[in-house]
């Protein structure tokens, strides 16, 4: 069938709960796009305009629902005063964290506009958002203040630190929390919706405990800011989230991304107050055929889409930046497909 | 001022001619009298409404006073700005676009009493019936005519035809012709439908006419005044036959229009529809999409100015029609 | 809660607003809620948040820099959300169409019914800088040179910028014939329309005797009419109630009583404002907000109990400025009257950085603008309120008021905004100028959304150096 809606008007509906013609299909594409666009890598995070051809390229490839506007979750920690490394087939890799041994050493609360990648971002948003920005949603990825937190410090210092000292990591975190503010606010002004990431929250790495003390802390500090805009929050929580599956909701984000967590579980317990993104294997990109990822997507797409308050077919994760074009291809035309509202 | 103009198919012609003055249907459709329009209008006006304007101006002293209808936006303003132009004394019957019976019958009856107070004369039960029967004898003339434009084969044309409208519709009634000479065709056969046929529309329909033969039609300036049959001949007979007439497209809901062109398409073996659309006439150009689905003939629609200037690209596109005619049929042309 | 700092009246854009928005607690966020509704009714939202959801144009704009501004831009903004809420918390909402002014005090007059007008819609293409509402016209078989209102048909097409209407009431008649094409192009797609008769309004010179003086009614306006079209209207507002009473079962007619009491609150609010900006040395509010202001007067933007609220704090705060002789203007602002709504807002805007003050406005809905008389029974009265509609009559009845201000040597000049191919503006522009002769008057064709060129922006600024 063919759409209706734009995506900006499908997105529209979703938000106010109401159906709109299908479900809004929004795999996570980000650094793929620079694959799918032939840009070099580093050349996409480091340049908003390239970013944002790649994501409109994309876009006009895949006809999905958003844009994504994203390298990786290091990139306030980088302005914050982390070093990283830019291979050029890759994505930059923590090199030096600002806070290399002590968290009395400074850090810097960042101008969004000027220090480290951040005006990339914001170049990519305004670039996207003048040339597409009226049929289509153009989100902003965003890291969490835990995330960003374990690239402020050693990844093994912040996790000890979760459990040994956490008082200081809280006051460690506030800065950050303050800095992503700032982030969020430019991002805002330049016409993205934050969409906030926190990979390194999921149980993968870090106990319930520690999620709900810390991690849920500054999740909803953020969310509670962007809810003065009456923005609808997106949270997205890669990994695994099974043990944490309770407390998602006192981060009062309006939308929850979720990768690998039981989907009927998550529909009992969060549909009723938020609306369900997710949760497609992205390994199936690259070790499936069309068909098969047509079928899995078929699946899960008819088992999500009545979710109560609402349902975005999507990737639990990013989709791999060597992603098969055609595989890629069928989860969207699948999702499409199986994801109708209106008769 | 021998004349009493009108503007639309819903004001009583027998009411007009009981005022002793000849009724003269504003119908001009010309590139020079429009241009003479845009000193009131703005050039994206409708092209019947300049026109009509502009010949109003230049004829001002034959005018008695002209009655005007709020049937479309456009032509109602028209009204409006002929007063302002010439001071010509005019009245706008409101003409309701819904199914309104109550509104249009206190309507005739006003413009009766207004009428009657200007021309100074009674419109009495046997001046009615007199008028009644003398358009009513006038028009089955015209209906004849039109029976043979309609046969199958057809005999007569629509180029001839107009002009007979022409003379009945400016109030000749005795220049009328009483008799026309056969033109049998068996050219394919179409059906006119659209904006108004001006007076000065000759050429374009004699050019459709070379290959092909227009039928039938709903189009103000052809067959449609002449099947308001009055057959109460009375002030309430007058009212029903105006407005139960051949249901005008910017009635509102206008499917009674739609239901008539299907049962027209029927009787005249149509084969083909040539839609003849007045820019800015917004009335038909909202509704060709729904046309097109509507009656499953193929459309061909004529934009037009009133000029005459593209008229060679006019052919190349009558000449594409008639292959689709032709391919629709199965037939050969 | 922290204390306000006063805030001198000024124009600011987006950015600005942002930076003013920061600072506002959140308890006073919380504290405005339409349908008063504490899950979702929230709206005292920035610029910023409708340009993220697609607004794009409000990049460009500037606006008043009041917190009463932004609470009215942020309600306003809000509305397609509101008619979806309002269906989802068992609210009937009914599509006024076409009359601009008057039907929707009969529905508000039935509990929980929400009157809106789809032809509001006209803007979204220009606040979105978008062109899909009007290709999805096109593609629907429209044509382009007409009304932006077209834009309706798309809407009813795609379901999302208003729950499909309870009832439709469409107003056709002595009215726009682009706008009356658009409504059977609706019922065409399969809704229920009901059809009301807009009756003409004949000025004397349009008939050809003089009448009779009982024969005659005298509008609060000084318009003149024939009683007869008090009686079409009656009939017609009767017919509208009793499809009111047959969807809600409920039949109260006092309840229209109160209804009209409100609704001339809300006028009469409006009337002092437009009155006070067109008054004061200085003007306290720009151009755009003074036409949101006036279009609210039709329905309230599907919540009227709260709009009235807004318009209160908003003539509260003109009074203020006006006390103290401040305004977002400059001094020397020319002023000009102006003709017909601009479909985009950017041009208000512009007309103003280019030296221009709005001081008279003729915006197609005087129906909306004047009081209901509230001494004689209320049927009656509505019918006599639209009877000063705007495009019902004749063009001069139309722009008498900006004579009056003309002759008064209170108005410069005359902006006149047209559609290409609009049925109304072709005819009355040109007709309007000879009226008006005694100023220079500029007319502009709105184009679609992105096309305000430096051709526009050069005739605008000749056009004042001409009235300077």
């Amino acid at each position: 069938m063919k759409d209706i809606l734009t995506p900006r008007e499908r997105f529209g509906m979703l938000v106010i709960d109401e159906k709109p013609d299908r479900c809004p299909v929004i795999p996570l594409i980000t650094s793929h796009a620079a694959s799918v666009a032939g840009i070099k890598l580093k050349r996409y995070y480091t340049s908003g305009e390239r970013m944002a051809k790649a994501q409109i390229i994309a876009y006009e490839i895949y006809q999905h629902d958003a844009i994504s506007i994203f390298s990786e979750v290091g990139i306030i920690a980088e302005a914050m005063g982390s070093e990283f490394y830019y291979p050029d087939n890759d994505l930059p890799v923590l090199k030096n964290p600002a806070l290399k041994n002590n968290l009395n050493d400074r850090i810097i609360i960042p101008n969004p506009k000027k220090d480290g990648r951040l005006p990339v971002y914001l170049d990519a948003i305004k670039y996207a958002y003048k040339a597409i920005g009226d049929i289509v949603p153009i989100l902003a990825y965003v890291p969490a203040p835990f995330t960003t937190g374990m690239h402020i410090l050693p990844p093994e210092k912040f996790l000890i630190g979760t459990l040994r000292n956490p008082q200081e990591i809280r006051m460690m975190l506030d800065f950050v929390l303050d800095a992503t503010i700032k982030f969020c606010y430019e991002i805002i002004n330049a016409g993205a919706l934050p969409v906030i990431v926190d990979p390194l929250a999921s149980g993968s790495v870090i106990s319930p405990a520690v999620y709900k003390e810390i991690a849920l802390i500054y999740e909803q500090r953020l969310i509670d800011y962007l809810h003065r805009y009456d923005f609808d929050v997106i949270l997205h929580i890669c990994g695994d989230t099974t043990t944490i599956i309770d407390n998602l909701l006192y981060t009062s984000a309006d939308l929850i991304s979720l990768d690998r967590v039981n989907m009927v579980k998550a529909m009992e317990k969060l549909s009723n107050k938020m609306r369900l993104i997710g949760n497609f294997d992205t390994g199936s990109f690259l070790f499936s055929s069309p068909e098969e990822v047509y079928r899995t997507t078929a699946t899960m797409v008819e088992q999500l889409k009545f979710a109560r308050k609402g349902y975005i077919a999507s990737t639990g994760c990013e989709v791999p930046i060597k992603a098969k074009r055609e595989n890629v291809g069928a989860f969207i035309k699948a999702a499409k497909e199986k994801g109708w509202y209106w008769v | 001022m021998e004349l009493i103009g009108f503007s639309c198919s819903y004001i009583p012609v027998e009411l007009l001619s009981a005022t002793g003055l000849r009724p003269y249907r504003l119908l001009h459709g010309d590139l020079n009298l429009s241009q003479k329009g845009e000193r009131i209008v703005r050039v994206d006006a409708c092209p019947l409404v300049k026109s009509n304007l502009g010949f109003v101006i230049e004829n001002q002293k034959k005018f008695a006073c002209i009655i005007g209808s709020t049937g479309c936006d456009m032509s109602r303003r028209m009204i409006e700005a002929i007063r302002f132009m010439t001071g010509i004394p005019v009245y706008i019957f409101n003409n309701p676009r819904t199914d309104n019976f109550e509104i249009f019958s206190n309507e005739i009856d006003m413009l009766i009493k207004e009428l009657e107070q200007f021309f100074h004369r009674r419109f009495d039960k046997g001046l009615i019936q007199q008028e009644c029967e003398r358009q009513e004898k006038i028009k089955q003339r015209l209906r004849e005519f039109d029976a043979r434009r309609r046969a199958n084969p057809s005999v007569l044309s629509t180029t001839v035809f107009q002009k007979i409208m022409a003379d009945y519709l400016q109030g000749n009634f005795s220049d009328i012709k009483t008799e026309v000479p056969e033109e049998m065709s068996y050219k394919p056969r179409v059906y006119l439908l659209g904006s108004p046929v001006s007076y000065e529309s000759g050429p374009i329909i004699e050019l459709i006419e070379k290959r092909l033969r227009i039928c039938g039609d709903f189009n103000c300036g052809l067959s449609r005044a002449i099947y308001i049959k009055v057959v109460e001949k009375t002030i309430e007979g007058l009212k029903q036959a105006y407005f139960k007439q051949v249901p005008c497209i910017f009635k509102r809901p206008n499917k009674g229009f739609y239901e008539w062109v299907d049962k027209d398409l029927k009787e005249t073996k149509s084969t083909g529809i040539i839609a003849f659309i007045l820019d800015y006439c917004d009335n038909f150009d909202f509704e060709i999409a729904k046309m097109e689905k509507r009656f499953s003939l193929p459309i061909l629609k004529l934009k037009s100015d009133f000029s005459l200037q593209n008229i060679s690209q006019l052919k190349v596109r009558i000449d594409a029609f008639i292959e689709v005619l032709a391919s629709y049929r199965g037939g050969v042309v | 809660m922290k204390k306000t700092r006063k805030i001198i009246p000024k124009k600011i854009d987006l950015n600005t607003w942002s930076r003013q928005f920061e600072e506002i607690p959140i308890e006073v966020i919380k504290k405005y809620k339409y349908y008063n509704n504490e899950e979702w009714g929230v709206y005292l939202s920035p610029p910023a948040t409708f340009m993220v959801y697609g607004a794009r144009e409000l990049k460009r704009l500037k606006f008043d820099n009041s917190f009463e501004a932004l609470r009215m831009w942020g309600f306003v903004f809000n509305e397609t959300e509101r008619l979806f809420r309002a269906r989802q918390i068992n609210k009937k909402v009914i599509a006024t169409m076409g009359d601009l002014g008057t039907v929707p005090v009969l529905v508000l007059s039935f509990p929980d019914c929400v009157p809106f007008y789809p032809e509001c819609l006209w803007w979204t293409p220009f606040f979105k800088e978008s062109t899909e509402l009007l290709d999805t016209a096109s593609k629907l078989g429209l044509p382009e040179a007409t009304c932006f209102s077209r834009v309706v048909v798309s809407a009813f097409y795609k379901k999302s910028y208003f729950p499909k209407p309870d009832l439709i009431i469409a107003s056709t008649g002595a009215s726009c014939d682009d706008y009356s094409c658009v409504m059977q192009n609706v019922e065409d797609m399969g809704y229920d329309v009901m059809w009301i008769e807009i009756p003409y309004r004949r000025s004397l010179e349009f008939l050809l005797n003089k009448p009779k003086p009982q024969d005659l009614g005298k509008t609060g306006q000084g318009l003149v009419y024939l009683k007869t079209l008090e009686d079409y209207l009656v009939r017609e507002y009767q017919r509208i109630w009793q499809a009111l009473f047959k969807l809600t079962g409920v039949n109260n007619p006092h309840r229209l009583v109160e209804t009209i009491r409100k609704v001339n609150r809300l006028r009469k609010l409006v009337a002092e404002i437009k009155r006070m900006n067109a008054d004061a040395l200085i003007a306290p509010l720009p151009a755009l907000e003074m036409m949101t202001i006036e279009f609210g007067n039709l329905y309230g933007y599907a919540d009227f109990d709260e709009w009235l609220e807004i318009v209160e704090m908003i003539h509260s705060l003109v009074k203020k400025r006006v006390e103290k002789g401040i305004g977002v203007l400059k001094k020397d602002a020319v002023p000009i009257a102006w003709v017909t709504p601009s479909a985009d807002p950017y041009l208000l805007n512009l007309v103003e950085d280019l030296g221009c003050r709005v001081v008279e406005t003729e915006y197609v809905i005087n129906q909306g603008m004047v009081q209901i008389e509230e001494n004689i029974e209320p049927i009656h009265a509505l019918a006599r309120s639209f009877i000063n509609a705007s495009l019902i009559g004749s063009t001069e009845e139309r722009v008498s008021s900006i004579k009056e201000k003309i002759a008064k040597k209170i108005i410069k000049g005359v902006l006149i905004t047209n559609m290409l191919g609009a049925s109304h503006c072709a005819m009355e522009t040109r007709m309007i100028e000879k009226l008006l002769d005694g100023v220079p008057t500029l007319s502009i064709d709105v184009p679609a959304p992105f096309g305000i060129t430096q051709q526009i922006k050069t005739r605008i600024e000749a056009f004042v150096e001409t009235i300077k």
